[in-house]
């Protein structure tokens, strides 16, 4: 509150032309005159480009002058200059949180052209409104936080045995918890991986080694997350391990890489369930066996069908349907196709796919699939193929587009239905996480270009197919990503935090529980002040969602640089406007 | 009814030299460059599809590898390199092998073995029927009369091309059974089968629909090759008709001047299959235009007869003129021997059936047609009566 600041407050406005962008539909200087009137209001001016050097060396002077205790730019949209002003006021030697942006550009010229005095209007009245939240401002800090230079990362497979090794190799000490009995996870699995014929399982082998050499890495498998408390930068986790106990780690931050599950049919689906019927990864541990293909009753496969976008790209026909592509399967299944040419020699293949999304470099081996003999077929979602059984083995039926949708009939000795990925099943993490998901069941990035493995919780990471279907190279690279911004958070010491956070009066708070249930960050605890109790924020785990103060009836909550004041006074102000 | 799929289809058309199908993408961009493509057909991307979904009973069917001349655009186009021109090729040979009721078109096509032997094995019997049932060798004077008797060369032809037209003929009786016996094939009328006549005759004589072939590549190439092969089936078809019908006038020990049409007709047909089988030879060693890209040994062997029996004509011709008996007759001989292994091996069972084929294709595709407007014409008059 802003109870012990002195006043009258002493605020600056600067309006700002834009070089016309502002001026060309917004009378300005007619702005500068409403608000120059204001009571609190020392100095307005109108300037071409506010954020120019000379307009900023001027501002800057004007706050020493002047001796403002708070400026308003009205200008563009805070998301283009908030940082820039706020900087500007710091060099100033005023608080940068008692600096407010107001956006009359946007959100007035630009939005109304050729309309100069409601524009005019309208601006005088945001401008007001920032006016009157800078006078409602109060001086904050941000808030640093110590981070610890300890990393835990979640799941032991490719991403995270990659990622685990990256963050102790620059000198972090790392905890991997791996929740199943062996290390390795999906890759560890597999025989020849595309695009290079490497072997997923000696790759693993190899990562494996490594870890098991380090001496910043400590691997616990049957191991999973329980709990998660802590901010950015010093997280309390606790893990459940392999014999029941538990292990409480201190981490700065949490890299998730707990992989995916494949997509397993249900009866019926494609055949499924019939002999004969197999997924791509159970077809491809039959060509890593390397003895042969053959069917259940023991005679050699001559026809092999690749049966594609199973479980994927799904449409109203299920229930909840899998919208999203898998993107892998398309690549491995051509790739498989080209194991089997070679292992079998003769062996006739049918490819059924959708839409061939062998992407990049990937195409390649399409092609090298097709000149392996492979027949590629594509079949319409609206009429997908048909598998039946009888005492001869399998059909498939599929309605062929470029014979005017006249029915192929297959015989087929094996059919490999290529399943895509899908989220793993993880009830515990998701509790101790509290992450959010994407539409799809995966884990979400806050931003899918830009801020690619971070994810609304300060401090953790997403790393690999957890956050969605990827090629083991893709995983790879994401999990780098997600070390590399672990590594940017631990390895600097500190963590500064935005000062927005809840902020609770003691005096009137008579803690009903309210603010803790509603609080999605844990960021409320009980404390007892002076014999009584309260609620407390935690700072470095609130978010400043404002969620506590809703439900509070003593009205007792505040979220700072959004006080009740600040926005009473803003609409008071808007208001005002509208009056006139 | 459904398709079943038959994958040995694609190792079968391989095998007759549609080496590079499998990369297929259908795409279509053959269709689209095709100039006989006619709107809304997908020709010749229909065949290539049909190979690759392994449709053997519907390729067994089809009559568009006949309409193809094989200009090459496609191939030339063709994203894949999958070179549909070839693979259109490919289906004739196979087509030709399974019309082909004795087996032995399948044999030769897949055997370069099998198809020299065969060469050999005519040529050593023509030889060795010489050997002992030859006329009296005259030595004076060259009298190839008296050492082949024309009336008893003129029989073995007869023979000869009685027994090849019963096979070949037996061909295309099945080649049309399945060509007008494909799905969605309307009733057809007697008449069609008089009213399509026409178009055999045109086609046979002219193979005017090879004309419109190739326009990405300039016309007047393929004008070229269009009338190479004309000039070619017209030495061809001359020679034939000397031969079968007027052999006594042309075999004969009789010296005539050479203004005189047994002289000069001959000459004429010797000179343009000379001209036509070397140029065409040229094309296949050179490889530049797409045509010419892939011989299989059967395109070799086609040509390389065809012209040695030319050559041997024509040096038997010389060595009577110049008086050499002995050269005359071995050399008699010798061509005959080519030229029975050329006929025996090729027509019924080999390239040359193409010949007949193509505007066989074309007859049948206006039997079709006709066949259709009877059929839409009665539909029209069938609701009236209803």
């Amino acid at each position: 509150m802003s109870d012990d600041t002195p006043t009258p407050r002493r605020i600056g406005v600067f309006i700002c032309h834009c070089g016309g962008n502002i001026s060309d539909y917004v009378d300005v200087e007619q702005v500068r005159q409403a608000v120059a009137g204001e009571a609190e209001v020392v100095t307005a001016k109108t300037t071409m480009f506010a954020c120019s050097d000379a307009a900023q060396q001027e501002m800057t002077e004007a706050i020493t002058q002047d001796n403002l205790d708070g400026i308003v730019v009205a200008s563009c949209s805070p998301k283009l200059h908030l940082f820039t002003f706020r900087a500007m006021a710091d060099r100033a030697g005023l608080n940068p949180y008692r600096y407010v942006q107001a956006n009359i550009r946007e959100q007035c010229s630009w939005a109304h052209r050729g309309e100069m005095p409601a524009a005019t209007a309208k601006a005088t009245a945001i401008v007001r409104a920032a006016v009157a939240r800078a006078e409602a401002s109060e001086p904050l800090a941000t808030m640093r936080i110590e981070t610890q230079p300890r990393a835990l990362v979640l799941g032991a497979g490719v991403a995270g045995l990659r990622a685990a090794l990256a963050l102790a190799d620059m000198g972090l000490t790392v905890t991997i918890a791996e929740r199943a009995q062996r290390p390795g996870g999906w890759a560890a699995t597999f025989g020849r991986t595309f695009a290079r014929d490497r072997s997923g399982a000696e790759m693993v082998e190899e990562l494996l080694r490594r870890v098991h050499e380090h001496e910043h890495i400590t691997l616990f498998t049957g191991a999973e997350l329980i709990e998660k408390s802590g901010s950015v930068g010093d997280f309390t986790a606790v893990l459940r391990v392999a014999n029941g106990d538990t292990v409480t780690l201190n981490v700065g931050a949490i890299v998730v890489a707990t992989g995916f599950q494949d997509y397993q049919p249900t009866v019926g689906e494609f055949g499924w369930g019939l002999p004969d019927v197999v997924t791509l990864p159970q077809y491809k541990r039959m060509l890593d066996a390397g003895q042969g293909l053959h069917r259940a009753d023991g005679r050699p496969v001559k026809t092999v069908t690749f049966l594609y976008c199973v479980g994927s790209r799904q449409g109203e026909e299920v229930e909840r349907p899998n919208r999203y592509c898998s993107r892998y399967c398309c690549t491995a299944a051509c790739h498989a196709g080209i194991v089997s040419a070679e292992q079998a020699p003769g062996l006739h293949q049918v490819h059924l796919f959708r839409d061939m999304r062998t992407y990049g470099k990937y195409e390649l081996l399409y092609e090298e699939a097709q000149r392996a003999g492979a027949v590629f077929l594509r079949w319409d979602p609206e009429e997908p193929p048909v598998v039946a059984s009888d005492a001869g083995g399998l059909t498939v039926r599929v309605k062929d587009r470029l014979l005017g949708g006249e029915e192929l009939e297959i015989p087929t000795d094996l059919l490999v239905l290529v399943t895509g990925m899908v989220p793993r099943e993880n009830a515990t993490l998701l509790n101790a996480l509290k992450l959010p998901l994407g539409g799809d069941g995966f884990f979400n990035e806050i931003h899918p270009k830009l801020r690619p493995v971070e994810t609304v919780a300060n401090g953790v990471f997403i790393a690999g197919t957890a956050q969605g279907p990827k090629t083991i190279a893709e995983s790879v690279a994401s999990s780098l990503a997600a070390v590399s911004k672990t590594a940017a958070l631990l390895l600097k010491g500190y963590v500064d935090l935005e000062p927005f956070v809840a902020e609770v009066d003691e005096e009137r708070c008579t803690w009903c529980g309210k603010c803790l249930d509603a609080c999605p960050y844990k960021a409320i605890e009980k404390v007892a002040v002076a014999g009584k109790e309260v609620a407390r924020i935690i700072p470095a785990l609130c978010k400043g969602c404002g969620g506590c103060a809703l439900p509070c009836a003593e009205n007792a909550i505040d979220v700072k640089g959004y006080t009740d004041e600040q926005v009473l006074g803003m609409i008071d102000a808007l208001l005002e406007e509208a009056a006139e | 009814m459904a398709t079943r799929v038959n994958l040995d289809l694609h190792d079968e058309l391989k095998a007759f030299g549609g080496k590079d199908l499998d990369l297929c993408y259908n795409c279509g961009t053959c269709t689209a460059v095709c100039s006989l493509a006619d709107e809304g057909s997908a020709f010749p991307r229909r065949i290539m599809h049909l190979i690759q979904v392994g449709a053997t009973e519907r390729l067994k069917h089809s009559v568009e590898p006949w309409l193809c001349y094989y200009c090459g655009d496609c191939s030339a186009q063709c994203p894949r390199g999958a070179n549909p021109g070839e693979a259109m090729m490919a289906t004739r040979r196979h087509l030709i092998s399974r019309y082909d009721w004795t087996g032995l078109s399948r044999r030769l096509y897949l055997s370069n073995a099998w198809n020299i032997t065969a060469v050999l094995l005519v040529m050593l019997s023509v030889v060795g029927l010489f050997a002992f049932l030859h006329g009296p060798v005259v030595l004076d004077h060259v009298a190839l009369n008296t050492f082949a008797p024309v009336h008893w060369i003129e029989l073995g032809d007869l023979v000869m091309g009685g027994v090849l037209s019963f096979f070949l003929l037996t061909n295309a009786a099945r080649m049309a059974t399945w060509i007008l016996g494909d799905v969605g094939m309307p009733a057809i009328p007697i008449s069609a089968f008089v009213r399509a006549i026409p178009e055999f005759v045109v086609n046979f004589a002219t193979q005017k629909r090879w004309r419109r072939c190739g326009t990405a590549q300039g016309e007047a190439k393929q004008n070229r090759r269009w009338l190479t092969h004309l000039i070619l089936v017209s030495g061809y078809l001359t020679m034939f008709v000397l031969i079968v019908f007027f052999l006594k006038w042309f075999q004969t020990d009789a010296v005539y001047p050479i203004y005189n049409p047994q002289r000069w007709i001959g000459y004429y047909a010797a000179a343009a299959l000379l001209y036509g089988t070397v140029v065409f030879a040229i094309g296949r060693w050179r490889k530049r235009d797409e045509i010419d890209k892939f011989s299989a040994g059967t395109d070799w062997m086609f040509l390389i007869l065809l012209f040695l029996t030319t050559l041997t004509g024509l040096l038997v011709n010389f060595f009577r003129l110049a008086g050499w008996p002995l050269a005359t007759y071995s050399v008699y001989v010798l061509h005959l021997a080519i030229d029975a292994a050329w006929l025996i091996v090729q027509v019924p069972f080999g390239k040359w059936s193409h010949f007949l084929y193509r505007p066989f294709a074309l007859y049948l595709v206006k039997v079709r047609e006709l066949a259709e407007k009877a059929a839409a014409a009665d539909a029209e008059e069938a609701p009236a009566a209803a």
